[in-house]
């Protein structure tokens, strides 16, 4: 009796423990940068709507840092429990697609209309006429000034560096004692973004970062060189003393609180900041304008840095395909509309379609900072725009621009620079470590 | 003045094993040879029950220190990406590579300066913070509480919290400096010349708590009748600190010392999080953050692992050398 009783119990435990692994649902990560609450929330929303028409999915999202998604998506991949989509850079995608790590998003491409998406951005990650990565949005770095300053001390817009040394220069404030109260110029010191203002400098000088043929690094020709030269030009005189450890959001908290003139590195997500943070009086693009970034010495164009993460769907990932249903939801107008509406400047429509669509343009930011999103389209498409560390498309075909990106050795490079290395000499250590570390990887053309 | 005795240790010695040991004040090496004299030699049963019993134990050291240490070895001597499965066996070279990296030295000099400082000054302020909370105050119960503190927020939240009271244009540091008259211009407290002595500080005021617990905790069990017979020899309070209470301590302060240095010397989240390894934060690329640089933004894992097991070395060489240096102390400790 005791015994029949035995088995029937394990029989119902068994039989509950078959129907609860059965019954799991498929449990889909998803890791963004879009850490903005608002910008949470909104994709909370498309998770919940896409939720309801997929029962056997749950979407999980999680926001990450943008300077700590790089070393947290390798660490995943290292454990071997990567998300099962990401936003990444497009070096990145690159490195991840070389590596063979990544699913093709044809047919999410499929489902948004290959030739919807902008032409602008379909390079972020497409490999061997495929796509690995499709931009969850796009964006530019911008040069954000005072426009009221700028204005009063009847200034020209610069078109060289040395002009706008100049500029930044009369933009400084002092008080009788002779203390800057207002610097002209505030740039970040994170890693990530001295990454990003090299690639982009080294292009509006006319210059390259990587051999196309052999993959060598060619950090000590002239145009990087000259780079340099900039940075220490810049700090000894229109940067404040610490810039090398200020982060990200520091600049803005510069410009908006009157602490600096100028950023070459703000981007339109600054809008919010400004709104949030200056005087009511002054948040208005009458206040903060963007106007057209300066060329090199060697250079006579200049350059942006897009700021358009790829989404990456990992092959290994558990639930790679429900991953891939999730993203055709995301990218279905409605949604997206939603998701881009959060941070207007910043998160500009990937999909041509979105761009002139009505429920698009009827928002009232993107009217009010238009001047912002202008300048914005005006680098996509005069193609002087170009991801990290990435001069010409055809960058992206190196393989190893994650590890540049992630080493340190740029950044190194330039505070050496600044910290009173001659330019030349900081530029040789940095092509040395370079190439030692592009031969330690196995990517040796030369 | 003779030394107090040991009543601690009088306390966990048996009787029966003083009387077997010669009845000295005698430590636990004394206790330990009595009963290995006075003991039969265990039979198989007994032993192999005996092996049985530690038996879990011994499993739980080795799969989870013996193993990780003894990878990290094998990968060291790998060239390995850090997510890609390719390696190849190289033998010595990582560490040939790193003998010669000028990184590595510099990093291991960075992060000898942030242990000594934060170490020293960690000691200094938690001894001093324990003997003025051992005393008798009012609110002294609610400055207890207060002071621990920085030890109990998440390194996350210190850090943050002590960047923007150092930030050079809004902080409220230098907002004092300049309304005080004290400094002429702000100071780049989190630029390069300066990150390394507010990354000490910060995590001085984040760590020394710890020392002050420790050290609290054995003040208090010190008997009152040691400081009333010096008080009677006519001891002043310096002497009295150095004759009664810095031997008390000393056991304690030879475990608290150690423990700091091997926390303070494989710190990363304070380090990192000031200043993550670039920029500024270069000048505070201390060893275990270039370890991790080379593991995961570098993806040089076997050169990550052989970093790691440089930092494993050269801790096993101070501890044997600190345990050799105070015998005394570790014995009492």
């Amino acid at each position: 009796m005791r015994r029949g009783a035995g088995i029937a119990f394990l029989a119902i435990v068994l039989t509950w423990a078959t129907w609860a692994w059965g019954g799991e649902k498929k449990e889909v990560r998803i890791w963004h940068t879009e850490t903005e609450p608002q910008s949470v929330a909104a994709f909370q929303q498309i998770i919940n709507d896409f939720e309801k028409l997929h029962a056997d999915i749950t979407v999980k999202q999680e926001a990450l840092a943008w300077g700590d998604l790089e070393a947290k998506l390798t660490a995943a991949l290292a454990a071997g429990a990567p998300p099962d989509a990401s936003h990444g850079q497009a070096v990145t995608c690159a490195s991840f697609y070389a590596k063979g790590l990544l699913r093709d998003q044809e047919d999410i491409a499929a489902a948004i209309g290959r030739d919807n998406i902008w032409e602008a951005v379909r390079r972020q990650c497409l490999h061997d006429g495929k796509y690995y990565g499709i931009p969850h949005s796009a964006a530019t770095s911008l040069l954000i000034y005072r426009k009221d300053v700028f204005r009063q001390k009847g200034l020209k817009p610069p078109e060289t560096w040395d002009e706008f040394i100049k500029v930044a220069e009369a933009m400084m404030e002092r008080d009788a004692s002779g203390r800057v109260t207002r610097y002209g110029l505030s740039l970040p010191g994170v890693g990530l973004f001295i990454n990003i203002a090299v690639g982009e400098l080294t292009k509006a000088n006319g210059g390259r970062l990587f051999d196309l043929k052999t993959g060598r690094p060619t950090f000590t020709e002239k145009q990087v060189v000259e780079v340099l030269d900039f940075y220490k030009k810049l700090s000894a005189t229109v940067l404040p003393p610490g810039w090398l450890g200020h982060g990200y959001l520091d600049t803005f908290a510069n410009l908006a609180t009157g602490k600096a003139a100028m950023l070459y590195q703000g981007y339109g997500r600054g809008t919010g900041y400004i709104e949030k943070y200056s005087p009511k009086e002054m948040a208005d693009p009458e206040h903060f304008g963007v106007m057209v970034k300066p060329h090199g010495p060697s250079g006579k164009e200049t350059a942006a840095q897009i700021d358009a993460e790829p989404w990456m769907i990992f092959k290994n990932a558990r639930h790679p395909e429900e991953a891939a249903a999730f993203l055709k939801f995301f990218f279905k107008e409605e949604n997206y509309i939603k998701y881009l509406h959060t941070v207007p400047i910043h998160l500009l429509p990937t999909l041509k379609s979105v761009r002139v669509n009505p429920a698009y343009q009827a928002n009232e930011t993107v009217r009010k900072w238009k001047e912002w999103q202008d300048m914005q389209y005006r680098y996509f498409e005069t193609a002087q725009a170009k991801p990290t560390l990435i001069v010409e498309w055809d960058d992206l075909r190196l393989p190893f621009g994650l590890e540049i990106l992630g080493s340190g050795i740029v950044p190194d490079m330039v505070t050496d620079a600044v910290k009173g290395m001659p330019s030349a000499q900081a530029a040789a250590k940095a092509q040395a470590r370079a190439e030692e570390l592009i031969t330690k990887l196995g990517h040796k053309r030369w | 003045m003779p030394g107090p005795p040991d009543l601690r240790l009088q306390a966990v010695v048996p009787p029966e094993a003083s009387s077997q040991a010669g009845a000295a004040p005698g430590g636990m090496r004394l206790y330990s040879q009595a009963t290995r004299a006075g003991a039969t030699r265990p039979g198989r049963h007994q032993q192999f029950v005996g092996l049985l019993t530690i038996a879990p134990a011994l499993i739980l050291i080795l799969s989870l220190i013996l193993y990780p240490v003894a990878y990290s070895i094998w990968l060291s001597l790998l060239e390995k990406h850090s997510f890609f499965p390719q390696q190849r066996f190289i033998g010595l070279e990582n560490y040939v590579y790193l003998w010669g990296d000028e990184e590595f030295w510099t990093s291991l000099w960075l992060g000898v300066v942030y242990s000594f400082w934060t170490i020293l000054f960690q000691i200094l302020l938690g001894v001093a913070a324990a003997l003025i909370l051992n005393e008798s105050f009012v609110g002294r119960g609610l400055v207890r509480g207060i002071v621990l503190f920085p030890y109990m927020i998440p390194t996350i939240v210190a850090v943050i919290l002590w960047k923007w009271l150092l930030n050079d244009t809004y902080g409220v540091v230098n907002y004092w400096l300049l309304a005080l008259g004290i400094v002429r211009d702000p100071i780049s407290w989190l630029g390069t010349d300066e990150i390394m002595l507010s990354t000490i500080v910060m995590s001085i005021w984040q760590f020394f708590p710890f020392v002050l617990l420790s050290i609290l905790a054995r003040l208090q069990t010190i008997p009152e009748e040691l400081y009333e017979a010096a008080k009677v020899d006519g001891a002043s309070a310096l002497r009295r600190f150095t004759h009664v209470t810095l031997p008390q301590i000393r056991g304690i302060l030879f475990v608290v010392i150690l423990l700091r240095s091997i926390w303070m010397f494989t710190k990363f989240d304070t380090v990192w999080l000031m200043g993550e390894g670039a920029g500024a934060g270069r000048y505070i690329r201390t060893l275990p953050v270039y370890a991790y640089m080379r593991t995961l933004t570098y993806y040089q894992a076997g050169l990550g692992a052989a970093l790691a097991v440089i930092m494993f070395a050269i801790l096993i060489v101070s501890t044997v050398l600190y345990f050799g240096l105070f015998r005394e102390e570790a014995d009492i400790g």
